[in-house]
């Protein structure tokens, strides 16, 4: 799964949303999410992709923030390991 | 000063979900004692407790769970029905007048072991980030001070066993003095977690399992007690200044009448007659009655060798000859001993006696200890017993009592 499609699935589990509701350029806050749900969403996505996002507090807006997050981490961590 | 009204109920517990249900179990004698199943791969040897088996209700959306330790969803699961039963409407406007008062010994135990498990067991280096706003002590109030939309007071007390005898008393006693107009009180406990029941298994208090019978594991003033048995809670009162009751056309469940808080100050463990003693007759002065007055005692009779003998002594110092009329139960023989909910669900059984008559026993009381001379309504409830005013003790590890006084409305 990409990571948008594991973003968006946990996102819907969790705040009990249809799937195809979540979309890249969705609103966390439209989706009823708020900065205690988006904090624990992060956490899971930590240990899906099994990477650490340190101290980094950045401003989530969209779906797609979140995925770039991640995205970033992802990469640092592949080039780690290369 | 004003008077304070009773007008709502709400307990879970492992005698089921609801105040009705947890007292026609109590009055019934039905245990709801068996072997202990922790949630982890680990087992305690021959350890019963009153465990909450069912299935809890789904009381908050998913998202929020992460939010809720079992002991804040316990917590809710009981407030929800007192302010239902209330008729306080949760969709009303803030109330500033309006606060939580809750009770609670361990907090969030199994938050706190499940970090734990993480770090020294799974090897993780971090834990779930809301850790410490799902396990702080002052969860449950903050949860339902949000969902009532209670902007007064919000109060968490900790004082082991007597937690939430203290969260109603000093809500009695701030709805009296004016501080607020109604406040929901009570107390939960979700303590059966391989930490905190190890624990108190190295103290050599608990009960020892009855293996035909664990149900009747717990068997307070009998001379076969061996201990007490512990269990996990939620219980609630929606309590209301009279004229914050009667201008909304409330019906008035009760009264709470008197209470009285005092600390033996001379041992952590060793209970002390006088200073239970000094609850019990705090409670009856705040109250305005007499001693005759109280027909029935709903015990903290944990079932310790040491702490029945001496609520039995302090029963006596407060009541002299009295005593003897008194009926006395422990209701924890069923439901075990909740910790920081324990005197808010006895205290919601001691209304429900009161209300309809009926004492419910101290269960499995076959074997009584002669040493414990009193009517502890051994087995058998008694029905059509016409009282109007009944005390709910609580004594905990620190020295703390607390008794709390109910009688019929008037």
């Amino acid at each position: 799964m990409t990571t948008f499609e594991t973003t968006a699935k946990l996102l819907a589990e969790r705040l009990e949303v249809d799937i195809n509701t979540v979309q890249p350029e969705t609103e966390l806050q439209s989706l009823g999410a708020d900065s205690l749900s988006i904090m624990e969403l992060i956490f899971d996505l930590e240990e899906e992709f099994k990477i650490s996002l340190g101290d980094e507090r950045p401003s989530l807006v969209t779906v797609q923030d979140i995925v770039n997050h991640i995205d970033k981490y992802i990469k640092l961590a592949a080039e780690k390991t290369a | 000063m004003e008077r304070v009204v009773i007008t709502g109920l709400g307990a879970i517990s492992a005698l089921g979900l609801g105040a009705d249900k947890n007292f026609e179990q109590a009055f019934a004698g039905q245990s709801g004692i068996d072997y202990l199943n922790l949630s982890i791969n680990r087992k305690i040897e021959h350890c019963v407790a009153a465990q909450i088996k069912f299935q809890l209700p789904e009381m908050v959306k998913r998202a929020e769970l992460s939010l809720f330790d079992r002991f804040a969803m316990l917590g809710w699961i009981a407030a929800s029905e007192a302010l239902r039963q209330s008729g306080i409407s949760q969709e009303s406007t803030l109330l500033e007048n309006s606060g939580v008062f809750w009770g609670t010994g361990i907090g969030g135990a199994q938050t706190l072991e499940n970090s734990y498990v993480d770090l020294f067991i799974e090897g993780k280096n971090q834990v779930r980030p809301l850790s410490i706003i799902a396990g702080m002590n002052n969860s449950p109030a903050a949860q339902i001070a949000m969902k009532c939309g209670f902007g007064g007071t919000v109060n968490t007390y900790s004082s082991a066993c007597v937690s939430s005898a203290q969260a109603i008393g000093e809500a009695y006693r701030h709805i009296r003095h004016g501080y607020a107009n109604r406040i929901l009180a009570g107390g939960s406990e979700a303590q059966l977690t391989f930490g905190i029941v190890s624990a108190w298994e190295s103290m050599r208090v608990l009960a020892k399992a009855r293996p035909a019978q664990p149900e009747q594991s717990c068997r307070p003033f009998a001379a076969n007690r061996t201990g007490l048995v512990l269990g996990e809670a939620g219980a609630a009162v929606m309590l209301e200044s009279l004229s914050s009751a009667q201008e909304r056309g409330a019906t008035i469940l009760a009264e709470l009448a008197g209470y009285g808080s005092s600390n033996d100050a001379t041992h952590m463990t060793n209970p002390n007659p006088a200073g239970q003693a000094r609850a019990m007759e705090m409670a009856l002065t705040t109250a305005g009655l007499s001693r005759s007055d109280i027909a029935y005692i709903n015990a903290h009779g944990a079932g310790t060798p040491a702490g029945d003998l001496t609520e039995t002594d302090s029963i006596k110092r407060v009541f002299g000859y009295h005593a003897n009329n008194l009926m006395i139960s422990s209701t924890k023989s069923v439901h075990g001993h909740a910790l920081g909910a324990a005197a808010a669900l006895e205290f919601v059984l001691t209304v429900q006696a009161l209300r309809s008559g009926s004492i419910p026993p101290t269960a499995f009381l076959t074997e009584p200890d002669p040493m414990c001379d009193l009517d502890y309504v051994p087995v058998q409830g008694r029905s059509n017993q016409p009282i109007t005013a009944a005390m709910s003790n609580s004594f905990a590890f620190g020295g703390s009592n607390a008794a709390l006084i109910v009688t019929k409305f008037r």
